[in-house]
């Protein structure tokens, strides 16, 4: 399937809105503007980009604690993200959860705990829904390549296997869980191996390049519609800072995250926009100013967000018991 | 839709229309009614299908509405349940069977941290309508492995509803409810009652409210509070201290959380004496939070301390019959117990 202008367009915009947020909160962050701690993924955004743009509203996606990239492309206004962040009253979760565990109904972001890999489960689980439903709908399930250790993702990853269920399991191998290095953890060269236990295709691709990351997971989500089952893919990246803002991530050496800087993800698609004549610098400032803009209004609007009061933490423990 | 009150007395007939059921029958025609009434409803769990399930609860349930809404799962509890909690988001109403208590522990993430919090932690936006159901308790000879009553475990859980019934009328009419709410309901069953208990059940359909408790048996000189299986030991040690003029009142908890406590309260305010008789290890078991709460809440009622009577703090009950017979309280230590209560 080609790629039109307006598709490549779009994952630059995306592309290029996920970086600059993200650099952002990490400053938000170290100017104690939001309290707790802040996931950043700056590095990873190819993956998340590619995976989620193209997505419909009614197809969900599973996320961890590093997929700032996935709600903002598959369209959790940016203003919730922030409210999210901060701990507010007009954040969806309401102030209750964990930063970074950002989730939006209207668009099918489930709103995740912490326990690394469930979310992927979930997510697997609204996938059995859709086939019992007859809906061509699809779950993204996303994890990092340390979560694909823990064993209920195995359990989910076999269940969709038998069931064929519409699913596309992302796995972001950024080489690193926390302070773990990834040959610790998986006793595989390419993760994507793992899909073979439970009889359907695992691939393993740049995840540094968008639009292959796009293609892939367009052709998966392709595939999922027509009820052929699931597909891994891992995307093969790197996280540049800390696995958060309070980890001086002293466990890497500096050479290993200049070889992975020199392969940053967004310059590389704007040079090949540039290359193909999609977008010019004129383009590319219009895009970088919008962008600025909207980041101001998204993190006005969350400090100007009340706090939440005292009473609430009662709300939303049960619905009316009937 | 009528909902109405339990019978006085489990297994006591409650009107005109009514059928004799075992407590599993009414789970299972609780099931299947439910189920006619409402298709988002499915059922996953081990065994569950075409063979039934291990204790034949969902017997028939298959035939009646095929592989998409009775479907068997692959020994994984930790994704029955938190697979669940997927398609419950996603529209339907999940009814995940754990094959006994003793794998719950598989399952406790999909529980407490998803289908517990999935309201609270998404602000209201999610919510999570499922039924666990999950069979539970001692007293068939299951071993160390096949007797587990962990409910105190769940108590602890604040989104989450665990009730465990202990009669066919409550059996099918709080999974009515189960089914027709929008909580996460756990929902034990227990497995000694499966067969040995039966009672009247409405042929129409009827619900039982979630949280709140019944006064069983009523009396003036004691209350013993406690539910399922010890609910009816509980009531044959009632039965022989009113021989000896000991009046006992007795209140079936039903549901354990978010728990009855202006029933507990009013009981004791009349009786003075409070008994908890509960089945798991006796340390933070269901008696340590009632005992707690009528303390702090009802301390200046009372004119004795208030009573646990549970199995020792043994794991769970062993296998060889003579230790499992020490385990679980029988109604002679039970109206024992009352005894000294009463006389304090
Ligand atoms: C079940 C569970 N164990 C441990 C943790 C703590 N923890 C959070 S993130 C993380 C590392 C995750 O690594 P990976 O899956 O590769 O994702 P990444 O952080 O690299 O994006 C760990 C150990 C957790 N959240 N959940
Ligand atoms: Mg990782």
């Amino acid at each position: 399937m080609a790629v039109s202008t307006d598709e490549l367009k779009g994952l630059y915009y995306y592309l290029n809105l996920v970086r600059q947020t993200d650099e952002r909160c990490r400053r938000l962050f170290k100017q104690g503007r939001f309290h707790g701690t802040y996931f950043s993924a700056v590095g990873q955004e190819a993956t998340v980009v590619g995976s989620c743009y193209g997505l419909r509203a009614e197809d969900v996606i599973g996320i961890q604690h590093r997929e700032l990239g996935a709600v903002i492309t598959k369209g959790m206004p940016l203003k919730y993200v922030m409210a999210e962040l901060y701990a507010r009253k007009d954040s969806p979760d309401r102030g209750k959860s964990h930063p970074c565990h950002y989730g939006w109904k209207p668009m099918g972001i489930i709103t995740p705990a912490s326990t690394i890999a469930a979310q992927t489960v979930i997510a697997t689980g609204c996938a059995l829904a859709f086939k019992i439903q007859r809906k061509d709908h699809v779950a993204v399930c996303f994890v990092g390549e340390g979560a694909t250790s823990n064993g209920v993702w195995h359990e989910a990853l076999n269940f969709a296997g038998v069931h064929r269920l519409a699913c596309v399991f992302v796995v972001q191998n950024n080489l690193w869980a926390e302070s773990v290095p990834a040959r610790l953890g998986v006793p595989l060269d390419d993760v994507s191996e793992r899909a073979k236990a439970y009889g359907f295709p695992g691939l393993t691709i740049d995840g540094n390049d968008v639009l292959l990351a796009y293609e892939t997971t367009q052709e998966a989500v392709r595939r999922a519609r027509r009820g052929e089952g699931p597909t891994l893919i891992e995307m093969k990246t790197y996280r540049w800072y800390g696995h958060s803002e309070i980890d001086p991530a002293n466990y890497r050496t500096q050479e290993e995250v200049e070889y992975w800087k020199r392969r940053d993800p967004v310059p590389r698609f704007e040079r090949l926009l540039m290359e193909r004549g999609v977008i010019d610098e004129s383009y590319k400032q219009a895009t970088l100013q919008r962008i600025e803009r909207e980041i101001e209004e998204a993190i006005d609007f969350a400090e100007k967000s009340p706090h939440p009061e005292p009473h609430e933490i009662l709300e939303d423990v049960y619905a009316p018991l009937g | 839709m009528r909902t109405m009150e339990t019978a006085k007395t489990p297994g006591a007939a409650v009107g005109t229309d009514v059928k004799t059921v075992t407590y599993i029958e009414a789970i299972t025609d609780g099931l299947r009614e439910e189920m006619e009434r409402d298709e988002r409803i499915f059922l996953i769990g081990e065994d569950i299908a075409a063979y039934g399930g291990v204790f034949k609860a969902t017997k028939g349930l298959y035939e009646r509405f095929g592989p998409m809404r009775v479907i068997d799962s692959p020994i994984s509890e930790n994704f029955l349940v938190q697979g669940a909690v997927g398609a419950a988001i996603a529209g339907l109403i999940p009814s995940p069977e754990l094959q006994f208590d003793d794998f719950i522990s598989l399952a406790v993430d999909g529980i407490v941290e998803h289908a517990a919090k999935m309201r609270y932690r998404s602000g209201g936006m999610f919510t999570c309508p499922m039924v666990i159901r999950c069979c539970y308790g001692g007293a068939v000879g299951g071993g160390l492995f096949h007797s587990q009553a962990n409910q105190s475990w769940f108590m602890h859980c604040p989104g989450l509803v665990v009730v465990t019934p202990a009669t066919p009328y409550d059996a099918k009419g709080l999974l009515k409810s189960a089914f027709r709410g929008q909580n996460p309901v756990l929902y034990y069953e227990h497995k000694r009652l499966y067969r040995t208990i039966k009672g009247a059940v409405p042929t129409h359909d009827y619900t039982v409210p979630l949280g709140k408790a019944a006064v069983v048996r009523e009396g003036r000189h004691a209350t013993v509070i406690s539910y399922a299986l010890m609910l009816h030991r509980s009531l044959e040690a009632a039965e022989k201290l009113a021989a000896e003029g000991i009046e006992v009142e007795v209140i079936d908890l039903r549901t354990l959380l978010p728990y009855d406590k202006e029933t507990i309260l009013r009981s004791v305010e009349k009786t003075a004496r409070a008994v908890v008789v509960y089945e798991s290890s006796k340390t933070m078991g269901v008696g340590a939070e009632i005992g707690a709460m009528i303390a702090e809440e009802g301390f200046s009622f009372l004119d004795a301390p208030v009573r646990r009577v549970s199995p020792p703090d043994a794991p769970q009950e062993p296998f060889a019959p003579v230790l499992a017979a020490a385990y679980l309280p029988d109604a002679a230590r039970i109206a024992q117990a009352i005894r000294e209560t009463v006389a304090y």
